[in-house]
């Protein structure tokens, strides 16, 4: 039996917008998350997939604490993300790390990276101050890059050598969990491919819990075991990446995958429309404005994510039985 | 390892000079007021040594002299020597200038750090007390000061740095806002650095250039100011070699003596002038927000 790492208990997350009229002040109401349920094991690796806007940052943001829940439970290992106390917080800074989605912007551009990577090791203190350059030169070589960088400043790097010193700086602390978003986005195709062996290894030989944002199926394919696919706020589809690629049985899932374009099936109609906004979301499912089966029923109530399988679980009232 | 050491020193040197001495060298009148600075800061340190006469020697057998090889820039009303006389006032001038930038800039810069960290109630009283001391121009300000505090050296420096207090505040306040929004913040509270260390380290050195170059080209003000005051007798008191009170004392004399006011008050503008082409050099060179053209 692995142990649980984080279990999020109907988590809910409401922004309140507040647009000021000429007279009056509206306020809206826009649900990032809905209940969101989700169990994550050591040793996992999951990836969060969705179009842009469907809550992946959210969700990742609250898992770390950065942001608190409207509404029901983010807990890491036994303890309540929101009422952890000094020494348990301490724990968690430094077992669970994160790579920003703007890599550049998570390092202090006045900071050399051999300061940038050495700062969590110091401050964990993992090991001897006159052992943290070697460290740090071991650090930097895990990752894949010169030494000769260790000097430079985060704006003399390139974006994927920028990327890597974040995964180099998640490393210093030897945690147990990194959750990364977006990590790959707008790199070349070959840097890119480059970071995810790079983070594909890692789990491998360190056996690193991993969370990892990407809207690109072909991504989380080949990084992750377990996928869960998320629309407007809510996990639609969660289970094995195998089995969700082969049989997706939420027709979301089933329209990502055929955005997708791979050598031995045709291209078939993809999704239509845009993602809805999350303000006011209409009643009944929220996919059923863009689904291509859509039932009278889907119109009406609105359908929690239910088991399928053991490993496999669905949001949809009728899941697809035979794909593309 | 010793050979990577040297590496890593050289390095550093290098980019030193890449990072703060090159954008400067770059600016051709930064470089001539910084050598007309260095002279007057040379001039200054060394008056014991270069000065022929005691600045405050009274001879008033030799009293409205013009340059000659005894008084080589020559005498005022007292007989006391200008040429001695200017280069103690060079003293008293720079350190007025920048002592009291520097006081200013350190109350300053410690109100708009507490603004801009802390916020809230905390905020809105020291940035109200700040748009009181911004209400009114620095001259006025340090006037009402100096007739609060009384007439002296000293008093004068806490006068004029109390009336930089407010622009060090705003500005400081300004730029912890914005770097404090940054992600890179926010990256290292989630790694669990102490708020002092995440102050320290990461906001404190990505506000300090704009505060820097805006202390430079204080000090020209503040030189402009201090002698202004003793100018018009509300700053230090007579028989200090002062600048401004040399122009004063010599006013009377202005026609049969000119030199008397003519050389402290060219010294003046020569170092004023010098001030303010590096503390623009300083600017273009460090401040991205008014960066010129290259
Ligand atoms: N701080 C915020 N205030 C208001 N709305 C927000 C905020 N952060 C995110 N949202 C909204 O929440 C939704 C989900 O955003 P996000 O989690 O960034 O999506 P993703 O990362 O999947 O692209 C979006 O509609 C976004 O506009
Ligand atoms: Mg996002």
């Amino acid at each position: 039996m692995q142990e649980t790492i984080f279990s999020l208990l109907d988590v809910e997350r409401v922004y309140t917008l507040g647009t000021t009229g000429w007279f009056r002040r509206k306020t809206r109401q826009l649900k990032a998350l809905d209940g969101i349920r989700l169990e994550l094991k050591h040793g996992d690796t999951l990836a969060l997939v969705g179009e842009s806007g469907s809550g992946k940052s959210t969700l990742i943001r609250l898992m770390l604490g950065l942001e608190p829940a409207s509404d029901g439970r983010v807990l890491y290992g036994q303890h309540d993300l929101a009422h952890l106390d000094a020494e348990a917080r301490k724990r968690f800074a430094r077992e669970v790390a994160f790579i920003y989605q703007n890599a550049r912007g998570s390092m202090n551009p006045r900071m050399r990276i051999a300061d940038i990577l050495a700062e969590p090791v110091r401050l964990h203190r993992l090991c001897e101050e006159q052992a943290i350059p070697a460290r740090v030169e071991a650090l930097i070589a895990r990752v894949g890059l010169p030494a000769g960088l260790l000097q430079r400043f985060p704006g003399e790097l390139s974006g994927g050598q920028v990327r890597r010193i974040a995964i180099a700086r998640a490393l210093a602390a030897e945690p147990n969990v990194i959750m990364a978003d977006e990590s790959v986005a707008g790199l070349d195709v070959s840097v890119q491919a480059q970071v995810l062996n790079l983070l594909r290894d890692l789990c491998r030989e360190s056996g690193i819990t991993l969370v990892f944002i990407t809207h690109d199926l072909g991504v989380a394919s080949y990084l992750c075991e377990k996928i869960a696919v998320l629309y407007l706020g809510r996990i639609v589809e969660q289970g094995p990446t195998h089995d969700i690629l082969s049989t997706p049985r939420h027709p979301y899932t089933k329209a990502l995958l055929q955005a997708f374009p791979r050598f031995d099936a045709p291209l078939c109609a993809s999704l239509k429309g845009e993602i809805p906004s999350p303000v006011n979301l209409p009643k009944g499912c929220r996919f059923a404005g863009r689904c291509a089966q859509v039932q009278s029923a889907c119109l009406e109530v609105d359908p929690p994510l239910t088991l399928l399988t053991p490993e496999r679980q669905v949001a949809c009232l009728f899941p697809v039985v035979n794909p593309c | 390892m010793s050979h990577a050491l040297d590496l890593s020193a050289s390095f550093q040197a290098s980019s030193w000079r890449r990072r703060f001495l090159q954008p400067l060298m770059r600016q051709r009148s930064a470089v001539v007021g910084l050598v007309i600075i260095l002279a007057y800061v040379l001039a200054a340190v060394f008056a014991p040594w270069l000065a022929t006469h005691n600045p405050t020697a009274q001879d008033l057998g030799a009293a409205l002299q013009g340059p000659s090889a005894a008084h080589w820039l020559g005498t005022d009303s007292f007989g006391q020597d200008l040429y001695s006389r200017l280069l103690y006032g060079a003293q008293l001038a720079l350190i007025i200038g920048f002592a009291s930038v520097a006081l200013g800039l350190v109350a300053g810069v410690a109100i708009g750090l507490a603004a801009g960290l802390i916020g809230g109630r905390t905020e809105w009283v020291l940035m109200r007390i700040v748009d009181g001391l911004l209400a009114f121009p620095e001259l006025i300000l340090a006037m009402a000061f100096m007739a609060v505090l009384g007439l002296g050296t000293e008093n004068l420096v806490y006068a004029l740095a109390l009336s930089f207090v407010g622009p060090f505040a705003r500005m400081t306040r300004g730029d912890v806002l914005q770097v404090k929004s940054q992600p890179f913040i926010e990256a290292a509270r989630l790694m669990g650095v102490p708020t002092l260390a995440i102050i320290w380290r990461h906001v404190l050195p990505n506000v300090v250039s704009p505060i820097l170059v805006q202390a430079g080209m204080r000090v020209s003000i503040a030189i402009l100011l201090e002698s202004g005051l003793s100018f018009l007798g509300i700053g230090v008191v007579p028989p200090t070699p002062d600048w401004g009170l040399m122009i004063a004392e010599g006013r009377g004399f202005i026609t049969i003596a000119p030199w008397i006011s003519g050389v402290p008050g060219v010294a003046l503008a020569i170092l004023l002038v010098a001030l303010n082409l590096l503390g623009d050099g300083l600017r273009d060179a460090f401040d991205p927000n008014t960066q010129k053209d290259a």
